[in-house]
């Protein structure tokens, strides 16, 4: 139950007011229904959302995503904007992995062709791509070259020869922010990071090979070159340990330079600082850095799927990026005319059709929206949509949201039995540990497809297509 | 009369998507200690390991008692990550509110440890209790 005081101002939006607490600056507005609801007042997560809306500078309403729950300070599927000239910069409120997010890409493949190699495929991806704490040999960056990703992105894989000139304008700001600072990652995520390009990492992180199950929206589908019975991969990671290490380093800069700012926060992982401060901009230098290297990370992990479906499939295993976007970050957006500083902690943004930083081949339909469901279930394709402007400073939920611990989910069921599960449903899968298997479980998990309904009938964004699992490499 | 001082130890308490956890100790150097050897049970996947090798000096400086044991766990979760060394008797040198200068062995092992990504300041309390020190803190796994 939740300990402030909700009203519904309509079946799918409550709001705390801006009266709930003597320190709010702005409401907290959730969208859910009344099952998730029911989820959502059972941790904390609404009272770390309050905690955000005192933030110095903090604008318009948090928002929390159906899909929301309790994280590090800020809550996972929080969204909220504070101004650039006076509001703060908060690293809790990206979080520890920066730019998680995910990228889909769409073959040429039907079902039928694919079938007699997917197994040898999936073990190719499950050989070349490293997860858990494996690192990558073959892309063991000099650190010249290391600040050539962070400051550059993707645009380094480009001339590396790992990507695609038309993979560029499909990823979300190109697959490079301008404000990266590599000079302001420290050494220590600098060694952690150097050697982890193309890396899945482990926990929720993985590549899933999958078949679109069901079109939803015909003419975004045909947009985003998606078709029912095709062949998609679905990639899932973001910046590894040097995301942690820079998010590390500046929750500790600035718990001790709060107090300079005269800034006191009810929890000290809300650490922040205002934005236009030495700490702030070089928090941000780094912060869009990181996002950087999780690009490029991304793209490199593409290219070794590109690889393995070239080797099985040959020209007709062709794969083309139809989008990558960050779930994990925070973005200076105008918004109603202001200049702020947008955190999306567990939510993605959506921008519809016709916002200018959607790519101009989408630019009839809207920016394109993955929401990964739990290991074995489906995930969404979405579209963004004009009115998510207003509606959520132009984002969206993240994934199905974590139910249930680690330790609960392997009590509740058995590793081995998860695997044999997925199995029996037709789904490969290359897990090196049934224990990892049991913490990844789809029971574990929120169930994706209400909340994903959540958000299409908000507005928030729509759905285009649910593709489901044909074989899973987990990190 | 004087409060008996406690005997270091700790438990883990699982939740949503963090381990917590839950220190006591007499002083501030057992309770680092403490939390070291906790941290070394998360990431360990076998029972099996025994310290080895030479002692490597760890020496880390915060800005108030809490912040250092936060920045502690970080320390040892960066060197696991980084020369796949998980720490797992410490003798502590030196220990203030802000500063503390220790040995540690531990075991090397074959891949880093995955499990544990940082330490955080969520939720963090460390507090002076009858006897000692008591101390919550949640670690991001």
């Amino acid at each position: 139950m939740s300990a402030y005081p909700a009203i519904s101002l309509n079946p799918l939006v409550r709001e705390i007011p801006v009266t709930a607490r003597p320190d709010m600056r702005v409401p907290v507005r959730v969208y859910t229904d009344d099952l998730l609801w029911q989820q959502i007042v059972s941790d904390r997560s609404l009272e770390q959302a309050v905690n955000v809306a005192t933030l110095p500078g903090v604008t318009g309403c948090v928002y929390a995503m159906p899909d929301v729950h309790e994280g590090y300070g800020f809550p996972v599927g929080g969204v909220a904007a504070m101004e650039t000239d006076d509001g703060v910069i908060s690293p809790g409120g990206v979080g520890y992995d920066i730019n998680c997010g995910v990228r889909l890409l769409a073959s040429d493949l039907e079902l039928s062709a694919a079938r007699p190699q997917l197994e040898a495929v999936v073990h190719e991806l499950s050989r070349s791509i490293p997860s858990g704490p494996g690192r990558n040999p073959q892309l063991d960056l000099a650190a010249a070259d290391l600040d050539r990703v962070l400051d550059e992105g993707c645009a380094f894989l480009l001339e590396r020869g790992l990507a695609l000139p038309e993979d560029l304008p499909n990823t979300e700001a190109g697959g490079r922010l301008p404000a990266a600072r590599s000079a302001c990652v420290s050494a220590k995520a600098k060694q952690r990071g150097h050697n982890q390009l193309g890396t899945i990492g482990s926990g929720n992180h993985f590549v899933e090979v999958q078949i679109v199950d069901q079109v939803l929206d015909p003419v975004a589908a045909a947009a985003y070159g998606l078709r029912q019975g095709q062949l998609t991969v679905l990639i899932h990671t973001g910046s590894r340990g040097l995301g942690h290490q820079v998010c590390t380093d500046y929750v500790r800069q600035m718990d001790q330079a709060m107090a300079r700012y005269g800034i006191h926060l009810p929890d000290r992982q809300l650490a922040c600082v205002p934005f236009a401060s030495p700490e702030g901009e070089a928090y941000f230098g780094a912060m869009c850095a990181a996002a950087n290297f999780a690009w490029a990370n991304r793209q490199a992990i593409t290219s070794s799927v590109r690889r393995a479906f070239a080797r099985a499939y040959g020209a007709t295993g062709r794969l083309k990026l139809v989008y990558d976007v960050a779930h994990n970050i925070a973005k200076v957006e105008e918004h109603g005319g202001a200049r702020l500083c947008v955190h999306r902690k567990g939510a993605t943004r959506a921008f519809g059709p016709s916002h200018p930083e959607t790519p101009a081949t989408y630019r009839t339909v809207g920016q394109p929206v993955f929401i990964p469901g739990s290991m074995g279930t489906a995930s969404y394709v979405l579209a963004g949509n004009d009115a998510a402007m207003t509606l959520s400073f132009g984002s969206t939920c993240h994934g199905a949201g974590r139910a249930m611990s680690r330790g609960e989910a392997k009590r509740t069921r058995p590793g081995h039995e998860v695997r044999r599960e997925l199995e029996s449903r037709g789904i490969i899968v290359r897990c090196p540990s049934n224990s990892e298997l049991a913490e990844e479980a789809p029971t574990a998990y929120k169930d994706v497809e209400r909340v994903v309904d959540v958000v299409h009938r908000a507005g928030l964004a729509r759905k285009v297509a649910r593709l489901k699992p044909l074989g899973v490499v987990k990190g | 009369m004087t409060a008996t001082r406690l005997l270091p130890s700790h438990e883990l308490r699982q939740h949503t998507s963090e381990i917590e956890l839950h220190i006591r100790a007499g002083t501030l150097g057992d309770l680092l200690a403490e939390a070291g050897r906790a941290l070394g049970e998360v990431q360990l996947t076998s029972a099996n390991c025994a310290p080895g090798g030479p002692a490597r000096p760890i020496r880390v400086s915060s800005s108030d008692r809490a912040a250092l044991l936060v920045d502690w766990l970080n320390e040892l979760i960066f060197l696991a990550d980084i020369d796949r060394w998980v720490a797992m008797d410490f003798s502590i040198d030196l220990v203030e509110e802000t500063e503390v200068r220790a040995r540690a062995s531990g075991v090397t092992l074959q891949r880093a440890p995955s499990r544990v990504k940082a330490a955080t300041f969520h939720g963090l309390r460390i507090e002076d209790v009858s006897g000692g020190l008591e101390a919550n803190i949640i670690l991001d796994v």
